[in-house]
């Protein structure tokens, strides 16, 4: 790859790996507006460091880009509103349609139900997630939903393997537990 | 393998990240364990929860107007981005084509060279159909041989499709049968002749499937599906030929063949 032809890999790459870099800084900072504004600036500070690129797996190393601009606007965030929770689940909309559940009458249509108990589910785990610590959500995130193995994992967060198995056995302990309550995991069995 | 050993092991083989003999090594303690069967029991549902109930946030697509318009800045002298994208892609697809066409030629050669069921066969055609069977046995078993089956590990379809699409210009249709008992473990490139071909691979019980997706022109014998217990199956895939290689049992492969037939 030379440094001329850099720019058109890197758009092909964020644009391959858009979803998962967007997904990424959605579960990092919580807002759709904020995940946006961090994919973009990956994406010029990618471009800018095409030549940097020494091989290696290209999604994790757009991945910690992405997680880095991400981080930078999470501190800045914290440096400006302090007292507010970053995390609040409040910005995802599935949250607030399970909140509905209890205005309709339980003789609606079994499917209504059906999708009710779904959004329940989805604010509940999205609660869970936004409640681990980052590192623990983060890995979490990059395994369970984008499925990138433990060496892109460490790329991607720029860590020893170790220190990603950790994390991940950690943070799967804390939310095993903090949904053992809730009775999320007991139906998986059933499926969809 | 003690069951300490197996604790710190479990993580590892649930992630994929064991190597063929240690995973073995691994279910075989599985077998005598009903504690580590649970724990392993428990990651599953953890996964499934998150897979199920977790949202995968997709870019939204004002987003990628915007990533595309900046692609597209960067190239300044040259095409817009969307316009090189549509003229980077046909090369590939001709030359996969044309590898195609090579694959059938090399295919017609080396048939002397082997003495089958289809020694009598006359047409280039049966021949090459012939070889192409015989290659896709030859892949299953490298793959099995291997350290791992797969180059792209995943049970995401929205993973291992894009990850195709990148390496080899072939985005096959690519779903996850786990509730039917069918697992999708991941994909990888793999070779029938001299064509690359996108392998899906899933795993049955004890069986591990491919699933070749073969170019259209490809066509597969008559008879010789068969070898020491090994099957190839045609089946369409999303619209693409494709072939299951595998040893699972007529009635396994049945069912896998409806699922993926079901497919679009």
């Amino acid at each position: 790859m030379t440094a001329a032809a850099a720019p058109v890999w890197i758009g092909e790459l964020a644009l391959c790996h858009l979803d998962a870099a967007y997904n990424l800084g959605r579960w990092l900072l919580g807002n759709e507006h904020d995940a946006a504004d961090a994919v973009h600036d990956a994406f010029l500070r990618a471009a800018r460091a095409a030549d940097t690129y020494a091989g290696g797996n290209a999604r994790a190393w757009w991945l910690a880009i992405v997680r880095n601009c991400c981080l930078a606007r999470l501190e800045t965030r914290n440096r400006d509103v302090r007292n507010i929770s970053i995390d609040s689940v409040s910005n995802d909309d599935d949250a607030a349609r399970g909140g509905g559940a209890q205005l309709l009458p339980r003789s609606e249509a079994s499917e209504i139900e059906d999708r009710l108990d779904q959004a329940q589910r989805r604010a509940l785990i999205t609660r869970a997630l936004h409640e681990l610590p980052t590192e623990f959500r983060e890995t979490l995130i990059l395994r369970e939903i984008e499925e990138l193995s433990y060496r892109e994992i460490a790329d991607v967060l720029q860590t020893p393997i170790g220190t990603v198995m950790s994390r991940l056995a950690r943070g799967r302990a804390l939310l095993q537990k903090a949904l053992a309550g809730t009775a999320v995991t007991s139906e998986v069995t059933h499926g969809l | 393998m003690d069951c300490r050993t197996a604790q710190d092991t479990l993580p590892l083989y649930f992630d994929g990240e064991l190597d063929r003999a240690a995973s073995r090594e691994f279910e075989t303690h599985l077998d005598t364990c009903a504690d580590c069967r649970a724990a392993l029991i428990e990651l599953d549902a953890l996964r499934t929860t998150l897979r199920r109930d977790a949202p995968r946030h997709a870019a939204p697509e004002l987003l990628r107007k915007r990533i595309e318009k900046l692609a597209g800045a960067q190239l300044d002298v040259q095409a817009p981005a969307s316009a090189r994208r549509a003229a980077a892609h046909p090369p590939r697809w001709l030359a996969y084509a044309a590898s195609t066409v090579l694959a059938f030629a090399a295919g017609g050669m080396a048939v002397s060279l082997w003495n089958s069921t289809n020694r009598n066969a006359e047409s280039t055609q049966a021949s090459a159909s012939a070889q192409l069977a015989r290659d896709l046995f030859a892949s299953h078993w490298r793959a099995l041989a291997a350290t791992s089956p797969v180059d792209v590990i995943s049970t995401d379809r929205h993973t291992v499709k894009p990850w195709f699409e990148g390496k080899i210009g072939i985005a096959p249709a690519v779903h996850d049968f786990a509730e039917q008992g069918f697992a999708l473990v991941g994909g990888r490139i793999d070779y029938a002749g001299n064509l690359r071909v996108p392998a899906l691979v899933y795993r049955h019980g004890q069986h591990l499937i491919d699933v070749f997706v073969l170019p259209d022109s490809a066509t597969l014998p008559g008879d010789a599906l068969r070898q020491t217990g090994y099957r190839i199956e045609a089946v369409r895939l999303g619209g693409q030929n494709a072939a299951i290689v595998s040893d699972m049992d007529p009635a396994e492969l049945a069912h896998f063949v409806q699922l993926l037939a079901a497919t679009k």
